[in-house]
């Protein structure tokens, strides 16, 4: 019993091994590399915004709305977007209405209906194949058969040519989306429509799709919004690089679209980025400017679609 | 009266033989319940009951499962009606992301129902006891529920298509101690109008809760595969007080693996 | 949802708020089961007690059939009590409830043969001796130990450990006449003769013990809503000597 005092007892043991606050060195360091990844990322995008924007200011402060509505001139004080604006938007039409529902569809189809054959499997894997192919690829193949071999359907050069070949270029991805937006769905949801005597379509149509769609809507319009940003593939494709005469005033949409040369944003500002003169820097920086406002607008929309969409499905 | 004759039962998954040469018959107004390890084709042979096996695309069954008489596996049968008629709760309540009143219209409104809808909710809720506790928040999300109401809305959902069988897959084992007593007292309310069968690992609940057990077992077949069979089949008080197999006495009482 | 009515439709079943109800229904049948069978072995042996005083001896076959009745009782809800105890994983009152319920089943199912050996007595001896005091001490002894029997049986039925402690204090009386009963047949051995004698101090051992099964009986009762035994923690079992 005299030892006693000197034996630590059981809580002197467990706050010995409980105790000593350690400095951990490797999570401090590995959070703080990682901080530092987030800032060199913004750090890059936020440069390159302003440093399109200090270039291009002067552009929107001089000439305004101007700028926008003009016709493309050889003249950089007077070279406006309207018609490239007008070529990009047709062009996500086209996008939209072909390639989002052969995508979705096909992505139902292999989805929900195909069997798991080694067939399935071979067109989902050559899908994902398609998605990962260069898009300049999309554009000599858009030449090939829009501009050249269905010139009756398409009149050769014109948004039809490019509308198609951009719908070619993202329908696997478009795909690729919606598959997996359709495979996040539970299976649970699935079992439970069976179990009380829904049919398959039945189940796909107020089951399936309705918790889907926010991830389809968002996933095609992020789709979209990288069609919107090629160039490459229209350039083969029929779209016009150097100036053109704007059509005559009251031409229709229709006569614009299926018999009228055309270009688009990116097209135009990669012809006037290799322009020599020191005045087209600054319209090539306002023009950048717009595509990235159009851009963050289409993403918008995107983000506003998806929580609309899943508030209903909730 | 069998509602259920099941004969000399095998279901394969591709090449394996998931159950071997169940024989059960599951009697009218009564509550079945199926227990066993892990493996041993309980699930299985529930799913078999309403089809929904058909489901798995190498799923394949043999044998002979009678529905009031009828080959629930017979050339003109349609696995889609048969849902109708033989409703089914899940392990985990997976209540549809809509609206509580919608959960339980869907199933009549996909099946052509053509009377008051509304009393038609408020009858299965009812049933499920739920009613008290949603008839003034019908139109909100069904997630908005705890997990014991999900579960309840899942057998008002069930029972709404006015079906004489619910299947229950462990429809408790998601569930609290307390929520999973109501679900339990639940069902002996309902077997004055439903036969019931529920699959639970959860021995102590068929006891409980039960009038007859069948025990399944993992065996090895002749390949050294693993194949879930029936290895008693009894009044759930006989098979709680005085199994008549070893097996069953083993597992039952905890001495099993 | 406006359009839904209040009153709730007539065709779903009743719900109970509780969440073991069915459990409960199961222990309020087993609790009655007991209380019936109680009544049946009270009513054979008052039924005994008149074979006795009045000398009928043709109701002999009568008592001894009537305890084929309480045997049946006896295995059924001893069966049901095991199988619950084996289905609902009883605890706390609902363990003390069903763990008392076999042995108070025991107690009124020995309770049951003790009345059959007394209507066996009877028929052996062909009828009691001719004395008024005995007659009259035997009647009092029968209704005083199916008093007993009775308040136990009461106590359970209501659940009142209070009234459950207080059959013991009954007993007393059981006791005192019992003793008065034995000094009578001592008092009038020569007259009555070695077998009756015999005969006669077995019937007052067999109504004690009844009796005491009675005390029993509320002791447990006491013990299901208390958790403990009145008086000591003898658990509540008495010498039977």
């Amino acid at each position: 019993m005299a030892t006693r005092s000197k034996m630590p007892t059981t809580s002197d043991l467990v706050k010995a091994s409980i105790s000593g606050k350690k400095t951990d060195f490797v999570g401090i360091a590995v959070a703080f590399i990682l901080l530092l990844t987030v800032f060199v990322s913004l750090g890059i995008l936020i440069t390159l915004l302003a440093d399109m924007l200090i270039k291009g200011w002067s552009v929107f402060a001089d000439r305004g709305w101007d700028f926008i509505s003009s016709p493309l001139s050889p003249d950089p004080e007077k070279a406006g977007l309207s018609q490239a604006i007008f070529g990009s938007l047709i062009l996500m039409v086209f996008v939209v209405i072909v390639a989002f529902p052969l995508g979705v569809g096909a992505a139902i189809y292999l989805e929900e209906y195909a069997k798991d054959t080694r067939m399935t499997r071979f067109i989902v894997a050559n899908m994902r194949n398609l998605a990962g192919v260069p898009s300049i690829v999309y554009g000599l193949l858009g030449f090939a058969v829009f501009v050249q071999l269905l010139s009756g359907i398409t009149n050769g050069r014109t948004l039809i040519s490019g509308g198609l070949t951009l719908a070619v270029l993202v329908l696997p991805i478009m795909m690729i989306t919606a598959s997996e937006a359709l495979r996040a769905v539970p299976d649970a949801l699935r079992q439970a429509s069976y179990g009380v005597g829904a049919t398959k379509w039945e189940t796909i149509r107020h089951h399936v799709l309705p918790v889907a769609t926010p991830a389809i809507l968002t996933g095609s319009v992020l789709t979209v919004a990288r069609a919107f940003g090629e160039s490459a593939p229209l350039l083969l494709a029929g779209a016009v690089l150097s100036n053109f005469f704007s059509a005559p005033a009251g031409t229709g949409v229709v006569t614009l679209v299926t018999e009228g040369d055309y270009t688009a944003l990116p097209i135009v500002v990669f012809n006037w980025a290799r322009q020599p003169q020191k005045e087209f820097v600054a319209i090539t920086a306002a023009g950048i400017v717009v595509l990235l406002v159009i851009l963050l607008l289409v993403n918008g929309v995107a983000i506003y679609l998806r929580d609309r969409a899943s508030r209903r499905a909730a | 009266m069998n509602v259920f004759s099941v004969h000399d039962l095998n279901v394969y998954y591709s090449d394996f033989h998931a159950v071997r040469d169940v024989s059960v018959d599951v009697k009218e107004h009564e509550i079945t319940a199926f227990i066993g390890p892990s493996g041993c084709g309980k699930s299985t042979v529930l799913r078999c009951f309403n089809r929904m096996n058909d489901l798995i695309e190498t799923a394949r069954v043999e044998g002979e499962i009678k529905y009031h008489g009828v080959d629930l596996y017979g050339g003109e049968v349609d696995p889609v009606q048969v849902r109708r008629h033989i409703g089914m709760v899940f392990q985990k309540p997976n209540p549809f992301p809509k609206s509580i009143y919608d959960n339980v219209a869907f199933g009549p409104r996909i099946a052509g129902f053509k009377g008051n809808l509304d009393e038609l909710v408020e009858s299965s809720l009812e049933r499920a006891a739920l009613w008290d506790e949603v008839k003034d928040i019908l139109d909100q999300s069904a997630f908005a529920l705890s997990g014991g109401q999900q579960q309840r809305l899942c057998i008002a959902r069930a029972i709404a298509t006015s079906p004489d069988v619910l299947l229950m897959d462990e429809p408790a084992s998601a569930l609290d101690p307390i929520a999973t007593l109501r679900i339990e007292e639940l069902m002996h309310e309902l077997k004055g109008e439903y036969t019931i069968i529920i699959v639970t690992h959860n021995m102590q609940q068929a006891a409980r809760v039960s009038d007859r057990t069948a025990f399944f077992n993992v065996s090895l077949n002749e390949q050294g595969q693993r194949t879930g069979q029936l290895v008693e089949f009894d009044e759930t008080g006989l098979i709680f007080t005085n199994p008549k197999e070893t097996a069953t006495e083993d597992y039952i009482t905890g001495r099993f693996g | 949802m406006t359009s839904h009515g209040t009153e709730p439709s007539s065709a779903a079943p009743r719900h109970h708020d509780e969440s073991r109800h069915h459990f409960t229904e199961i222990l309020e049948e087993i609790k009655d089961g007991m209380v019936e069978m109680g009544s049946l072995v009270i009513d054979n042996a008052r039924r005994a007690g008149v074979a006795i005083v009045e000398n009928r001896l043709e109701l002999v076959p009568e008592i001894i059939g009537a305890d084929d009745e309480v045997n049946l009782r006896y295995a059924q809800l001893e069966r049901l009590t095991f199988e619950t105890l084996a289905r609902q994983q009883p605890v706390a009152k609902d363990l003390r409830f069903l763990v008392s319920a076999t042995r108070i089943l025991y107690e009124l199912e020995r309770s049951g043969d003790l009345v059959v050996n007394l209507a066996y007595i009877v028929d052996r001896l062909h009828g009691l001796p001719e004395s008024p005091q005995l007659r009259s001490l035997l009647d009092r002894l029968v209704g005083a130990s199916c008093d007993v029997l009775a308040s136990g049986i009461t106590a359970l039925s209501n659940m009142d450990e209070v009234a459950g402690r207080l059959v013991d204090e009954e007993d007393d009386v059981v006791d005192e006449l019992v003793g008065a009963f034995y000094d009578e047949i001592s008092r009038e051995r020569n007259e009555i003769g070695l077998e009756a004698g015999i005969a006669l101090n077995r019937m007052g051992r067999f109504l004690e013990r009844i009796a005491d099964h009675g005390v029993n009986i509320g002791e447990n009762t006491t013990y299901i809503v208390t958790a403990e035994f009145p008086g000591d923690t003898h658990l509540g079992i008495r010498d039977e000597d």
